[in-house]
């Protein structure tokens, strides 16, 4: 036991390094999805029914496939094929954007059509075209309405996200794993691991709800 | 009289909803300045009529002309001018939830009209002032009580220069309590010259205000004439019938 600690504290920097890579990945992701996701939303909502379906194979082919598969598919598969030389950070980043699109758009969705029928109306009634009632009524309350389904979206890409330690990515799992297999200490290091995401679970859940907190509507509960 | 083109004037509007019709074929005009009241039963298709005046609800069939020229509702633009030129008042007031009084105002001027933002503001707060609500400008929907939920959604319609007011029952979501400040304020408008068309169930209102008053029900306009022809003197049987009923409600009431 001793000698894990020594392991432990010899190593904790170099672990704890994988911190900031684990958190670009999953930020970037979160991002990525928020910003496609927004737009698959009012797509699958307000969209031709073309649209409409497309939207939705999209979202069945993101939500159905196994991260893994989609990390190999790409890296390994697509890009490789197309020649283009990507690293695998950032193969990461997009694939588990990708992903988190197909699941942000549904919350989003969901929130969309939570909204009461009449805000739509009155937007119109004021003379703003579908658009401007969708960027500057609808989808700012929507979003408000989405912030709890995004805690949950971080906490699952946050775990998510050590699957990319089979591209190589360094983040936490593929630093520890390292760290595991030159000291066989795996047990004390993956208990660290654990920790590790344990604590960044805990804080980013903290604040998504001041987050939460901040952006409420004043006298609104919900 | 200068001008004798009615401001709105709608033609044989029909509504169905699969096998339910709802609008089976209303004409009415609205002279300026006029002011016109829907009375009938529940259901009878009163507020079908106003959202389909202002497009919110498709129509099957029918014209709408305001002073005197078409509207094309699926030319984007023309339905865009047309409906900042007939505000709505909704039963439920519907205001902008996530946007405090102020800005539910102000919203209309500055990303439909693109006001500037100053020029915009001093309007805003004109209306809101001309409602009474100075002093709850900061205040968000869920902070007010209904009748000052109105009273904003009144000043949001006012905000973008209608010349027209459909109101589709605006004190029947009200406590008894609050339905004045609302009237009060309806008046105004009435005596500000603007023309409306107005359901309600307030009979003493609607026979102080309307010009003349619609009966409605099943779809149809049954009759139609001045306040106190239809509302104590109506020659339809059901007319006559509805007419006491809510009489009879109001005085118990008040
Ligand atoms: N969106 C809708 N879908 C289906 N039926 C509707 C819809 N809106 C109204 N109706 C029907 O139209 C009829 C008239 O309703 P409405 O215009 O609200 O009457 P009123 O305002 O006079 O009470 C009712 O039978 C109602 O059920
Ligand atoms: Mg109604």
């Amino acid at each position: 036991m001793l000698q894990g600690f020594i392991v432990i504290s010899e190593n904790l920097p170099y672990i704890l390094g994988g911190i900031w890579v684990t958190l670009t990945v999953v930020v970037g992701a979160l991002i990525m999805g928020l910003s496609l996701g927004l737009v698959l939303s009012v797509a699958q909502v307000y969209g031709s029914r073309v649209v409409r379906r497309t939207v939705g194979v999209y979202v069945w082919f993101f939500r159905g496939i196994p991260l893994l598969v989609l990390l190999f598919l790409f890296y390994f598969g697509i890009l490789a094929n197309l020649q283009i030389e990507l690293s695998p950070f950032i193969v990461s980043i997009i694939v588990l954007g990708l992903i988190s699109s197909a699941y942000q758009s549904q919350i989003i969705r969901g929130a969309i059509l939570s909204l009461p029928e009449g805000q739509l109306k009155a937007a119109r009634s004021i003379g703003m075209s579908d658009s401007k009632a969708i960027v500057f009524v609808i989808l700012p309350q929507a979003i408000r309405l989405s912030i709890p389904g995004w805690t949950n979206e971080y906490t699952i890409i946050l775990k998510d996200s050590a699957v990319t330690y089979a591209l190589g990515v360094t983040e936490i799992l593929a630093r520890s794993r390292h760290v595991a297999e030159r000291t066989y200490q795996h047990f004390w290091i993956y208990i660290l691991a654990g920790c590790i995401f344990l604590l960044l679970t805990y804080v980013g859940t903290k604040l998504f709800q001041i987050l939460e907190e901040k952006v409420r509507t004043p006298g609104y509960t919900q | 009289m200068a001008d004798q083109t009615p401001v709105l004037r709608i033609q044989n509007i029909k509504k169905s909803y699969g096998d339910n019709k709802v609008l089976k074929g209303v004409s009415l005009e609205l002279n300026r300045g006029g002011i016109k009241v829907v009375i009938g039963p529940s259901g009878g298709g009163k507020s079908t009529l106003l959202h389909c005046i202002n497009f919110l609800v498709g129509l099957d069939e029918g014209r709408i002309y305001l002073n005197g020229k078409e509207i094309i509702h699926n030319r984007k633009r023309e339905l865009t001018a047309y409906r900042q030129k007939v505000g709505m008042i909704f039963q439920d007031f519907n205001l902008f939830d996530h946007l405090n009084a102020l800005h539910n105002v102000l919203i209309g001027p500055v990303r439909v009209k693109k006001l500037p933002k100053s020029e915009a503001r001093e309007r805003a707060v004109a209306e809101l002032e001309r409602v009474g609500l100075r002093d709850h400008m900061t205040k968000y929907p869920a902070e007010l009580s209904g009748g000052q939920k109105q009273r904003v959604s009144i000043a949001r319609a006012l905000a973008m220069d209608p010349e027209v007011m459909l109101l589709d029952e605006p004190t029947s979501a009200l406590d008894p309590e609050l339905i004045g400040e609302v009237h009060e304020v309806i008046r105004d408008l009435a005596s500000g010259g603007m023309t409306m068309l107005l359901v309600t169930h307030e009979v003493g209102f609607a026979s102080s205000l309307a010009d003349e008053i619609f009966f409605m029900e099943d779809g149809k306009i049954v009759e139609q004439g001045p306040p106190q022809k239809i509302l104590f003197n109506a020659e339809c049987d059901r007319t006559r019938e509805f007419c006491a009923k809510i009489g009879r409600l109001h005085n118990n009431s008040s």
